[in-house]
């Protein structure tokens, strides 16, 4: 899966700690869904969608299977 | 789960485990020793109580991990669990063959815990690497983990040594000492990795 976090967290001018902390998830966690090692459920895709104020599928694109 | 609530729990586990080898080297050959049936099964089962306080940490730490996290703890469980209970049946069998000395059947029994917390350290490592994740990156500055290790190495060769002038106890000095050497290599690793990421952080 693809995502635009790490381009929507520059945009507001967060480090992935503060991320972390607003997500209530680890920096390290944040880390691996902007490198696209993990992808998140779809609780925290709800909140990731919540706090840019933007749809999920907007953030989120299914990959090239 | 917080930078703060992961160091604490590392301190506390490592304190908890050291109590644990400690109290398996003094009280398991005093209760030997013992004559009346309940010191020797008091003495016996000592080491019981750290460990149940051990696995009262893990299962606080997965609670309070997030989702990720708590992912990686449960494959990491999941994979010490299987390697362990393989290696635990092939010495039953051994054992139940009396291919092994009842002795030796019986320490393998007592390590069953503390290798399925190895292998579950081991385990969480390498499924980190799939996930970008380095489980031992967030190191405590004040008292990081190579310090930890050698710390643990001499707490053990003291130990070792205490053993060898109170009971000559061949077995248990052999046991101890080859544990200490084990966590100084490991501290001696964990020391040369650490070198190596801050010359690449000053490049």
């Amino acid at each position: 899966m693809n995502n635009k976090v790490r381009e929507l967290r520059g945009e507001h001018g967060w480090s992935q700690g503060d991320l972390a902390e607003k997500l209530d998830v680890s920096r390290q966690t944040v880390n691996a869904i902007e490198t696209g090692k993990y992808d998140p459920s779809l609780p925290l895709a709800f909140r990731i969608a919540k706090l840019f104020r933007l749809s999920i599928e907007s953030i989120f694109q299914p990959g090239k299977d | 789960m917080s930078r703060n609530a992961n160091k604490t729990y590392h301190r506390r586990m490592m304190i908890t485990m050291t109590i644990y080898v400690m109290t398996v080297m003094l009280a398991l050959p005093a209760a030997r020793s013992a004559v009346d049936w309940p010191v020797k099964a008091l003495l016996a089962l000592a080491p019981v109580l750290p460990l149940i306080y051990v696995v009262w940490l893990m299962a606080q730490r997965v609670l309070h991990s997030d989702e990720l996290e708590q992912r990686m703890h449960l494959i990491a469980l999941g994979v010490a669990a299987a390697i362990v209970s393989v290696f635990s049946l092939v010495g039953g069998f051994l054992a139940a063959a009396k291919a092994l000395p009842p002795e030796t059947a019986t320490i393998l029994l007592v390590w069953v815990s503390p290798a399925l917390m190895i292998c579950y350290s081991a385990a969480q490592w390498w499924i980190g690497r799939r996930y970008g994740v380095q489980a031992f990156c967030e190191d405590d500055e004040a008292f990081p983990l190579y310090l930890r290790l050698l710390v643990a190495a001499a707490l053990m060769a003291c130990v070792g040594i205490w053993i060898y002038f109170k009971s000559a106890d061949e077995f248990g000095v052999g046991l101890i000492c080859g544990m200490a050497a084990g966590l100084a290599v490991g501290g001696g690793i964990a020391g040369i990795r650490r070198w190596r990421q801050s010359k690449r952080a000053d490049r």
